[in-house]
């Protein structure tokens, strides 16, 4: 039709709109740096509780009683978390019923790699289970330390899940140890971008123009953070490339570059050519140490930043994306500060990263 | 009405509590509810108050009720609500308080894990005994694993025992059996099928009822299911499975004997089980019962506690540490109550050092405080949900009180509408106590329970307007017999009576009318007079109805309207003389006045001069109201033309000399706005001026006294609006100000005017829309003449019940009160009420404890 061609906006809120008013109003719910200041002064955890109670987080803590752990505060936040998508996500139609799944994909990959790294390691699954993030559960997850070879693993249990068809990549017959299961995270996460990377390409209108952006900067980050990792270690170079996502903009020649790369200075090298990621560089010393912030730390605060750019525009899905992503950073900054409280180490305590 | 014309007066008062007496007096200060104190800490975070630790307790301790709360609900334990009011403990008592409820909680908490346990065994046997049960089944009736007595001999038992073994034809076939919940089924079977290439049998079927969860008390479906396979691998490989899946494996015997045995001790089991856990629960039941009969009280207590620990971290205290400073706006009634407070709290700390308040000067705004009742509390509310007003000025609610009702009633006149209305508010005014008792009322019925008083008046009043219009469910009563009366020629029988029962009849009431009219008028003439109250009842069936209602409703809304708007700019009288504004009468009120007076005023008059000056007789040329007032605003004049019998008809004039006095009031009326819009600030611009040549001849030695001569009232209301801050402001600002308020009040006087006729337009609607519905329902079973006319009747009595209920006065009432509502806002509020003010907040228990109990439901 003439006006979802031009003007897909015209009927975004048929659909979508009270969705897109009830992620704006969540976001007004995220903490700001006055937040953050008080809560670096507190003294204890029942402080830091006290204090939550009087932002948007409420009475969440109100029912357990002291003295609090810092995992029931993290258990609390992702559960609060984990409510709010669900709400979100039983509401959508589609296409954001997909999109908001696709959201949910990359907890399922973090929980599968845990799992099956922890049942390596020979650890109980009901305690991997608890450390997995809600988000990213699913029906056959406790099942998946029956498996010992990548095959069996899709055979048996990852082709009932969604992510079927990003495994496909990874089936061969060879036996699960850890480094296998780093190349089946990547890989992965590889084809999940990628994939979730067209969906919003075809998507189109805002929601292109705005996830895009982030998704090819996850991309990004992904390249430097495997090239970075993979110095020092028997990945070969070849290997390297079937795992840097080719959605970003690093694409083609970035990759190429840092294929080539040995070196810290010269994945440097390959970031000068691109002005956001320069920036990025720029302010660490060399080696991704020396300088205040780590490289990690500032590959968030730019995600941050694009996130918090999402909700500039109206009308598309990357806010709900930007949203959860905001939220689980901020689940992060109080842990982090819920941490340095109780273990009264307060130098650090500053190392969160403010959202608004 | 004294006490609500105006907002109650208020002084910021300092409290001195000592330190041992500061509990106790807070306390008070609690229970009287008339002290609005101020954060005096505001830089400081909730955690680094002095008592964070107390209020920590507290929170504690609410959460513990919580907890003790929601196990009684679990127990379907009815939780005691007396509606006590039990006064703040001490803070001694606090400790008690908090070692009952720990104790109670770890009591709970203890019975719950056995009880936990308890159930759990009593799941695993419960389940244990379905899966005996089925695999009896199972192993009988479908022949699949006939044990004979030499292939037990074969049989090893695997592990320990928890699975069995079979040897059958050779090949060692095992199986294992467990219960799984019902959703996970169909998930299980697929990985258990994935994993085994499908060599793996399995069996499920439901139990049929539903089993109890341990741990959440709740139903849930499970299923057992049976696994038969073969081989050590496959068996490690479901067991694991089963783990995943969260499936209990049972161990079950592989002979009917064996199982039959075991069965039986299951029961037994179950047997002894189900005495320990009916004990077990009757004692949880008795901790429960002897602590729900406390909860209520507990709660308050601890509310109340908590309320006044954070009362007290807004308190200074003073550099000795001996006593506490707080500041609040006390109104000046309530100053007395409070010293005996203050008082009664000394005592009971057993203080010597008195404990004491003084009144402090201040420049800011005192908030504002109305006293109010049930009664006049809704009232209050419509003119608050507009804006509270502003300290000391006018308060409208006085007035709403009447004039609120009767011009909904104006709007929704109807008898019988406004009985049902009333009867139903009055059910509420009669049922207050026990609704008043009940909490969780709802949102829109605590809206309609708060304006109960109101929607009573609306009404009484609506049954008086009602009867002035005679409309009583759209019919029209005789109550004093009609003084119309047939022409004889109608009732001349030879008509056949079907076609005069739905006839209508043109009503004319000139005495000598022989054609036009049907029925003559004798009121005029006969002894009794004109129709006694209301609306003759004979218009009711008439067809010229309409007109006759419509110019009637017409003129009185108008004339409702202007008395309405005169009223609210003598209100603004008033509140220039209190508030020693002088100059606002001068060049405000007397112009406006005299504005509105010379247009709609004017109009008004030749109103009534209308209807006394022309009778039936000479109202064929009587001139046109609305063709008057427009010849007036353009000049416009023409000669009344004459009769043919040579007398004058007041075609274009009412009265001799009516063109050189309308002008002159047009002539007024213009200045008048000149008038509004420079006066006030040009005289500002000279005052200024004097000042600035005063002070420099005074060289500010007594520049204070004629500068703030006007600002130093005894009540010591900073003015708003422009005049206290001309000095500030340049001409230019107080220019534009002044400008925007002349235009509006000058458009307002006409489109406010015009807005008043919703009255007649509403209640046109009303009328019609209840006479539609007689005519399309009910009138449609009263003319059938059999006895299928009782049937249709009776059915459509409902229909037309439920509408009248539904839209004439549900919809109807509520589109009439927003009317009204508008015409008091709008209307009649901007002619004087700035509402800038804020509301009064006192530190109340009452109040906190409505309100978390709000925050819980």
């Amino acid at each position: 039709m003439f006006l979802d061609r031009w003007f897909p906006e015209v009927r975004f809120n048929i659909d979508d709109g009270y969705l897109e008013g009830l992620a704006r109003g969540f976001k007004a719910g995220i903490l700001n740096r006055t937040d953050y200041l008080n809560l670096v002064q507190c003294e204890t955890i029942d402080d830091l509780k006290l204090h939550l109670q009087s932002t948007d987080y409420g009475n969440f803590l109100a029912n357990e009683p002291s003295p609090l752990q810092v995992a029931v505060i993290d258990e609390k936040l992702k559960e609060k978390m984990v409510q709010e998508f669900r709400h979100i996500r039983n509401q959508a139609v589609e296409p954001l019923s997909t999109f908001l799944d696709y959201v949910t994909y990359s907890y399922m990959i973090d929980n599968i790699v845990l799992l099956i790294t922890g049942s390596l390691h020979g650890r109980p699954i009901g305690e991997l289970i608890a450390k997995c993030h809600p988000l990213g559960s699913f029906e056959q997850m406790e099942a998946l330390n029956i498996a010992s070879t990548t095959a069996e693993l899709y055979n048996a249990v990852i082709v009932d899940t969604p992510l079927a068809p990003f495994f496909a990549d990874c089936i061969s017959e060879q036996d699960l140890d850890e480094m296998n299961i780093e190349i089946i995270r990547n890989k992965l996460y590889k084809a999940y971008l990628e994939a979730f990377y067209d969906f919003c390409y075809g998507l189109g209108g805002t929601t292109r123009e705005v996830m895009c952006e982030i998704l090819a900067f996850e991309a990004d980050r992904r390249c430097f953070t495997i090239t970075i990792n993979s110095f020092g270690t028997e990945l070969s170079k070849d290997d390297r490339v079937n795992l840097y996502p080719t959605c970003g903009k690093l694409y083609p020649y970035g990759i190429a570059g840092l294929t080539r790369a040995s070196d810290y200075d010269q994945v440097r090298m390959v970031a000068e050519n691109f002005a956001e990621y320069k920036k990025i560089f720029d302010d660490i010393g060399t080696q991704g140490q020396g300088g205040e912030k780590t490289l990690e730390d500032k590959f968030f605060e730019y995600e941050v930043k694009l996130n918090v750019n999402g909700f500039m525009q109206q009308f598309h899905y990357g806010v709900f994306y930007s949203l959860f992503k905001l939220k689980e950073q901020e689940c992060r900054n109080i842990v982090w500060i819920a941490e340095c409280v109780a273990q009264r180490h307060r130098t650090k305590i500053d190392n969160y990263i403010p959202i608004f | 009405m004294g006490t609500l014309f105006r907002s109650q007066e208020m002084a910021l008062c300092q409290f001195f509590l000592q330190s041992e007496a500061a509990y106790c007096c807070t306390a008070e200060l609690g229970e009287i509810g008339a002290a609005q104190f101020r954060d005096l800490n505001k830089d400081i975070n909730a955690f680094q108050r002095k008592f964070v630790n107390e209020i920590r307790r507290c929170d504690d301790m609410e959460r513990i009720l919580r907890f003790l709360e929601k196990e009684c609900q679990k127990e379907k334990v009815p939780v005691l609500r007396l509606g006590e009011n039990p006064m703040a403990p001490m803070p001694r008592e606090l400790v008690d308080l908090e070692s009952t409820l720990e104790k109670l909680e770890r009591e709970i908490k203890e019975v719950n894990v056995n009880f936990e346990a308890l159930k759990r065994s009593n799941l695993e046997l419960l389940e244990m005994k379905y899966v005996l049960k089925k695999a009896q089944q199972t192993f009988e009736l479908d022949g699949m694993a006939v044990l004979n007595p030499e292939s037990k001999s074969d049989t090893e038992l695997l592990g320990t025992g928890h699975d069995a073994t079979q040897v059958h034809r050779g090949v060692h076939i095992s199986f294992l059996a467990g219960t799984i919940p019902l959703i996970k089924v169909e998930a299980f079977e697929r990985l258990i099928w994935r994993i085994s290439r499908g060599t793996v049998l399995l069996r499920t079927s439901n139990i049929e009822f539903p089993l109890e969860d341990p741990a959440t008390g709740d139903e849930i479906l499970k299923a057992t299911f049976f696994a038969f396979f073969q081989g050590d691998t496959l068996r490690v490989k479901i067991r694991k499975v089963c783990e995943a899946f969260r499936a209990t494996i049972y161990p079950v015997p592989d002979s009917p004997a064996e199982i039959r045995e075991m069965s039986i001790q299951v029961m037994t089991r179950l047997e002894d089980l189900k005495t320990l856990i009916g004990h077990t629960q009757q004692h949880r039941h008795m901790v429960l019962l002897a602590s729900a009969k406390n909860l209520d009280l507990w709660e308050i207590k601890v509310q109340k506690i908590e309320a006044v620990y954070a009362l007290m971290n807004c308190f200074n205290i003073d550099t000795t540490q001996r006593c506490f400073i707080g500041e609040a706006w006390v109104p000046h009634q309530d100053m007395e109550a409070i010293r005996l407070g203050l008082l009664r709290g000394s005592e009971k700390a057993e203080c010597s050092v008195p404990s004491f308040i003084t009144p402090i000067k201040t420049a800011e705004t005192p908030p504002t405080y109305h006293k109010t009742n049930k009664f006049t509390s809704g009232f209050q509310a419509i003119v608050d949900a507009y804006g509270v007003s502003t300290y000391r000025e006018v308060n409208p609610a006085p007035f709403t009180v009447i004039t609120f009702p009767f011009l909904f009633a104006v709007m929704f006149g109807d008898a019988g509408h406004g009985f049902i209305m009333a009867c139903l508010a009055g059910l509420l005014l009669w049922k207050e106590k026990a609704i008043m008792a009940k909490r969780d009322k709802g949102e829109i019925a605590t809206t309609i329970f708060g304006g109960r008083y109101i929607i009573f008046l609306m009404g009484l009043f609506s049954i008086y307007t009602g009867l002035i219009y005679n409309d009583i469910f759209s019919k029209s009563f005789n109550i004093f017999g009609s003084r119309w009366y047939p022409r004889t020629s109608i009732y001349n029988l030879t008509m056949e009576a079907d076609k005069l029962a739905g006839a209508t009849f043109q009503l004319d009431p000139t005495p000598n009318a022989l054609l036009g009219s049907d029925y003559r008028y004798e009121g005029r003439y006969s002894i009794g007079g004109p129709y006694p109250f209301g609306l003759d009842p004979a218009w009711a069936m008439s067809s010229n109805k309409i007109n006759f209602i419509n110019s009637y409703k017409m003129k009185m809304s108008v004339i409702f309207g202007v008395f309405h708007m005169a009223f609210g700019i003598v209100l603004s009288c008033f509140n220039h003389t209190y508030f020693k504004r002088r100059v606002n009468i001068i060049c405000e009120f007397i112009p406006q006045m005299i504005f509105l007076m010379c247009m709609f005023g004017y109009l008004v008059i030749l109103i009534f001069y209308k209807w006394t000056k022309f009778d039936a007789s000479t109202s064929g040329c009587s001139p046109s109201l609305l063709i008057g007032l427009i010849n007036m605003f353009l000049m416009k004049n023409e000669p009344n033309p004459k009769n043919q019998d040579g007398t004058e008809c007041h075609m274009f004039k009412f009265y001799n000399s009516q063109e050189s006095l309308e002008k002159a009031l047009v002539v007024v009326a213009v200045l008048c706005f000149p008038w509004m819009l420079l006066s006030k600030p040009l005289y500002q611009r000279w005052r200024q001026g004097r000042v600035a040549y005063s002070t420099v001849r005074a060289a500010g030695s007594d520049t204070e006294s004629v500068e703030s001569g006007q600002s130093r009232s005894p009540t010591s209301v900073p003015d708003e609006g422009g005049h206290g801050d001309g000095h500030n402001e340049g001409f230019a600002d107080v220019m534009i100000y002044q400008g925007i308020h002349t235009i509006e009040f000058c458009l307002g006087i006409i489109s406010n005017t015009a807005s008043y006729l919703r009255l007649w337009a509403l209640s046109l609607a009303h009328s019609q829309l209840s006479e539609v519905l007689w005519n399309m329902a009910l009138r449609k079973g009263f003319m059938m003449n059999n006895i299928g006319g009782a049937i249709v009747l009776f059915t459509i009595f409902a229909w037309w019940a439920c509408a009248t209920f539904g839209i004439l006065i549900c919809m109807e009432g509520m589109s009439a009160f927003l009317h009204a509502l508008r015409l008091h806002w709008v209307e009649f509020q901007n002619k004087f009420y700035q509402g800038t003010g804020h509301a009064f907040e006192p530190f109340d228990f009452k109040k906190t404890h409505s309100t978390a109990r709000l925050d819980q439901d």
